[in-house]
């Protein structure tokens, strides 16, 4: 497991990463560290952030937390999938997150940081689309991607 | 006499009592309380939708309880208070196995809170695992030699305009989430744990909610932290979501690569 290699990430995302930045603090701002049902500190290494791009293969709109699916491809053309834990569904639809903003197929870049098992498993933090809209996946207690 | 016209003369004698029963005499009008919902019994009415208890303009969820606002530890109590963890997680953190969180940890994240109140009882219910307490509001004494709980038995009784549930019968359980913010320490309360919550409704749109704290295995004396509770009426729209814990619980305790669901 361990070593992860993984397809650089287009550059206007990375123009884009300032205003999702802006975006996260502001959902942050007014939130403070809080339960969810789990322990980010204890599933998820903060140290080990991960950004990955690809494609979409499947959403769990579900309990108590949505996980979604990420084929990534490295530069040798292996496709590995991603699994990334988000929010709960009730509190991402009170964000303005509704249950079809993500669907298998969709062209997605997430970050988030690595599951503490070194498993391809993360917490899924920020999704940005290839269209340029992102969105901010995480529970509120969860550790933002900078 | 038409229906209405009869509905009309009760609803004007309800509301006569109500302002009878909101403003007694002898109370100067300066001192007035802030227009506030009522009941017909002339308590002041909590229901609505409400954001999760904070201390105000700061801390909430795994920060409210400041270290620093606690009373002394007894002899003994800091041991039980961060009571060691194994290395199991299952062991170590039994909530993120969708084990109940207890009172008042369920109460503390980032879910709404509904609450529904009638002469005889107020519901309180977080969207959080949907965990709800019925808190019968006369005052009765607690129960003996019942099997301790998760959640405790709390009991109201008004004093004046403030709302005072008392609430013993708690089993030895996690106390709050601070171990979500320093997963060193998990802080526990003993089976002594005895709550006294203090509700009023400022205005509108504000609870005041002072929660004491008495575990005299642990602390030398009680101690108490000042929370508000601010109203969202935009959450009544949708109402609370359904939140079940088992239904895909992946990765519990950081086990992803085992079949933890």
């Amino acid at each position: 497991m361990g070593r992860m290699r993984v397809r650089r990430i287009d550059s206007e995302v990375d123009v884009n990463a300032r205003a999702i930045g802006l975006l996260v603090g502001l959902l942050l701002a007014g939130g403070t560290p809080a339960v969810a049902h789990h322990s980010f500190a204890a599933e998820y290494d903060g140290t080990k952030p991960v950004k990955v791009s690809g494609v979409v293969t499947k959403v769990e709109w579900t309990n108590p937390h949505i996980w979604f699916f990420v084929d990534v491809k490295d530069d040798q053309g292996r496709v590995t999938n991603w699994g990334f834990s988000a929010g709960p569904p009730g509190v991402l639809q009170r964000r303005g997150i509704p249950r079809n903003a993500m669907k298998a197929g969709d062209v997605v870049v997430v970050e988030g940081f690595r599951a503490r098992d070194g498993s391809n498993n993360a917490s899924g933090g920020r999704v940005t689309f290839s269209d340029g809209r992102s969105v901010f996946t995480a529970s509120s207690e969860d550790k933002a991607p900078r | 006499m038409r229906p209405q016209t009869l509905a009309s003369i009760a609803a004007a004698a309800l509301i006569m009592t109500v302002t009878v029963v909101s403003f007694p005499s002898g109370q100067a009008a300066s001192q007035a309380p802030a227009k506030i919902p009522r009941l017909a019994d002339g308590k002041p009415d909590f229901s609505g939708m409400w954001d999760t208890p904070k201390v105000p303009g700061g801390r909430g969820g795994a920060t409210t309880f400041d270290r620093a606002s606690m009373a002394p530890f007894r002899p003994g109590g800091e041991a039980l208070f961060y009571e060691p963890r194994t290395g199991d997680p299952r062991k170590d953190e039994p909530r993120a196995f969708c084990m109940p969180s207890g009172f008042p940890s369920a109460f503390l994240g980032p879910y709404p809170i509904q609450l529904i109140q009638t002469p005889q009882h107020l519901v309180m219910t977080t969207e959080f695992m949907n965990v709800t307490r019925i808190i019968p509001l006369d005052g009765r004494p607690h129960k003996t030699d019942i099997e301790p709980t998760f959640y405790g038995e709390p009991i109201g009784r008004w004093e004046g305009d403030t709302l005072v549930i008392d609430a013993r019968n708690y089993k030895r359980w996690s106390l709050d989430d601070w171990y979500y913010q320093n997963p060193k320490e998990y802080r526990m309360h003993s089976e002594e744990f005895h709550t006294i919550e203090r509700l009023r409704r400022v205005d509108m749109d504000t609870i005041s909610y002072d929660f004491t704290v008495d575990d005299p295995k642990i602390f030398t004396k009680p101690w108490t932290v000042s929370w508000e509770m601010k109203r969202h009426p935009e959450w009544e729209k949708t109402g609370l979501y359904e939140m079940v814990c088992n239904e895909n619980n992946r990765c519990a305790g950081g086990e992803c690569t085992k079949d933890t669901k």
